[in-house]
């Protein structure tokens, strides 16, 4: 495919739909069958961090990420039920291509509303996208949430 | 409508088999609480591996009292109050970090990290009779620890911290000795999570997982490895399991895997020989500690899942600390423990293990915190205001050592914490 500012925009975009519906299976679906999906903890920024000696907020491969899909799918993901009600902006977005990647760096401010409670998240999103066909697979996704520091009560919802 | 009761007439609160819901809604207990409790007991501050250089510290607060425990240039690990002796400013003002010297910015009092006064500007404005000797930071009015965990009390007498750990204290050995050198690093980060409910609903719960984590157990037989599923046998929380409730005396109590465990041990054994250096690690147990003692601590996991009350849990790789903020608001703070003297895979296995059950984005933790917001919520319909804690009575051993052992899904862990919970309270402060 072409790599063009309007094809990483609105691959971004169609993800912050699919996050914001909680469409999980379709979501899932946009990720390579080797992928890492990371939200570090401790205001710890993605370079110098070993996620092998630093607790991460989220570290998931493949396999952790189906888990985490499959159970919020299940009537009995409580912190799920109500769901989260998200809207989410996507912008100041930047990419490069990388031999066969296309790297992004995009800011996000989500609000999210969920018992009567609405939290305002925001963050920096990494994007390593694999160019396949007509689409973008994504290798690897790494979430710097502002609030990774704080007390956070609950955070089943996707970033 | 409330049911009529008195604040102070606790033993009718906490009864045999049943408890009056006041205790997690009532903001007067909650007051008391903290004096009787939090401003008294010995609470864990932390543990020394959070601080492995001189000058590193950490600012939290024993109960409501700000205090910052520090490691001095000298090696030693002490808990101060938080407070300068001139205007009563905090002097630690970060959560974490390192300083040589705690500067006061009112008026620049100036403190060492081993605690004394150093320096106050224009001292030609006092007297004689000003001693700098005598104006150090305040130390907590006990200290002790036990494996590097720290605890104070604010209460100048009291039993000691062995006499209050009693046969608890065997089982932070059993968290330190998943490290075959007995050691772990309290440096991989915290997990911060809270919830807006009473601080006594962090339990020790062997009842509620096949309701509360029923996603987490559809997981574990959907994906039968790579999480927690490796340290237990089957279901670990049928009744038909062997698993234990155990109530240690003085609001301590576990549950206890190890029957489970003992049986799954081969299997976690292959789980740790398919890490990266994973045999060297069960190797390296097997030499320290002996075959028995060291097949006994690897099939343990490093999880003894006790509770240490009020304040500290052991759970998973975890140090769980719980700080009651309201009577509706509780924050909980977990620091995972990496083993000192192992692959590196072992600690990476243990930390994904971890994450996913547990922090704000686990498949656990998330649901535990729904649950007590609703627990809290439908405390406030007290038409009816008595919760029964029943469950296992009928079966509950009394042993030999005082302590009590009920079946995995028995309430004998909940009694025995709100046992606990009424020494404390009943008792007049000093």
């Amino acid at each position: 495919m072409i790599v063009t500012r309007e094809t990483v925009e609105s691959f971004l975009f169609h993800e912050a739909d699919l996050l914001d519906a909680m469409q999980v299976e379709d979501w899932l679906g946009l990720w390579a069958p080797e992928c890492c999906y990371w939200v570090p903890c401790n205001d710890r920024d993605a370079n110098g961090t070993d996620p092998g000696r630093q607790v991460s907020i989220i570290y998931d491969d493949r396999a952790r990420l189906e888990d985490r899909v499959h159970r919020l799918m299940s009537s009995a993901a409580h912190s799920q039920r109500p769901r989260s009600r998200m809207r989410r902006v996507v912008g100041n977005i930047r990419f490069e291509s990388r031999e066969d990647e296309v790297h992004t760096r995009s800011n996000f401010v989500l609000a999210e509303l969920r018992r009567g409670r609405q939290e305002v998240w925001s963050g920096v999103s990494q994007h390593r996208l694999l160019p396949a066909g007509d689409r973008f697979t994504i290798k690897a996704k790494t979430v710097l949430l502002t609030q990774s520091d704080m007390a956070i009560d609950n955070l089943t919802f996707l970033l | 409508m409330n049911a009529p009761y008195s604040v102070s007439d606790y033993s009718h609160l906490v009864q045999r088999d049943r408890v009056h819901s006041a205790i997690y809604t009532d903001p007067a207990i909650f007051e008391q609480e903290m004096a009787r409790i939090f401003h008294r007991a010995w609470l864990c501050v932390g543990h020394e591996a959070e601080l492995p250089n001189p000058g590193d510290f950490r600012a939290t607060t024993l109960g409501r009292q700000p205090v910052v425990m520090v490691r001095g240039d000298d090696g030693q690990v002490r808990v101060f109050m938080n407070r300068c002796r001139h205007r009563g400013m905090t002097v630690c003002e970060t959560e974490t970090g390192n300083a040589r010297f705690f500067t006061c910015w009112y008026h620049g009092w100036v403190y060492s990290n081993t605690g004394p006064l150093q320096d106050v500007p224009g001292p030609a404005g006092y007297g004689a009779d000003f001693c700098k000797d005598d104006l150090g930071l305040t130390p907590v009015p006990r200290q002790a620890s036990h494996r590097g965990f720290v605890f104070a009390s604010l209460a100048p007498d009291g039993p000691s911290l062995a006499e209050h750990l009693g046969p608890a204290a065997r089982y932070l050995d059993i968290y330190m000795d998943a490290s075959p050198l007995g050691q772990i690093a309290v440096t991989a980060g915290v997990h911060r999570t809270r919830y807006r409910g009473n601080w006594k609903f962090v339990g020790m719960d062997g009842y509620h997982p096949h309701y509360t984590h029923r996603s987490v157990l559809d997981a574990w037989r959907r994906r039968p490895g790579g999480n927690m599923a490796d340290t237990h046998h089957g279901d670990p929380f049928a009744d038909e399991s062997g698993n234990l409730t155990r109530d240690l005396g003085n609001g301590h109590v576990l549950l206890d895997f190890l029957p489970g465990r003992s049986a799954n041990l081969d299997r976690y054994l292959d789980t740790l020989r398919r890490q990266p250096q994973g045999e060297q690690y069960i190797q390296a147990m097997l030499d320290t500690y002996g075959e028995a003692r060291g097949r006994e601590l690897l099939a343990w996991a490093g999880d003894p899942h006790v509770g240490v009350y009020p304040n500290l849990q052991l759970i998973g790789v975890q140090i769980r600390l719980v700080r009651p903020l309201a009577v509706d608001d509780t924050e909980v703070l977990m620091f995972p423990g990496l083993l000192q003297g192992v692959p590196d895979s072992i600690n990476s296995m243990r930390l994904r293990q971890h994450e996913s059950f547990y922090g704000p984005a686990g498949a656990g933790s998330p649901d535990d915190a729904e649950l007590f917001e609703r627990n809290q919520e439908g405390l406030k319909a007290d038409v009816e205001p008595w919760l029964h804690l029943g469950r296992g009575l009928n079966r509950e051993r009394l042993e030999a050592d005082g302590t009590r052992t009920g079946l995995i899904g028995d309430e004998t862990t909940q009694r025995g914490q709100l046992r606990g919970w009424l020494r404390l309270m009943s008792e007049t402060p000093a």
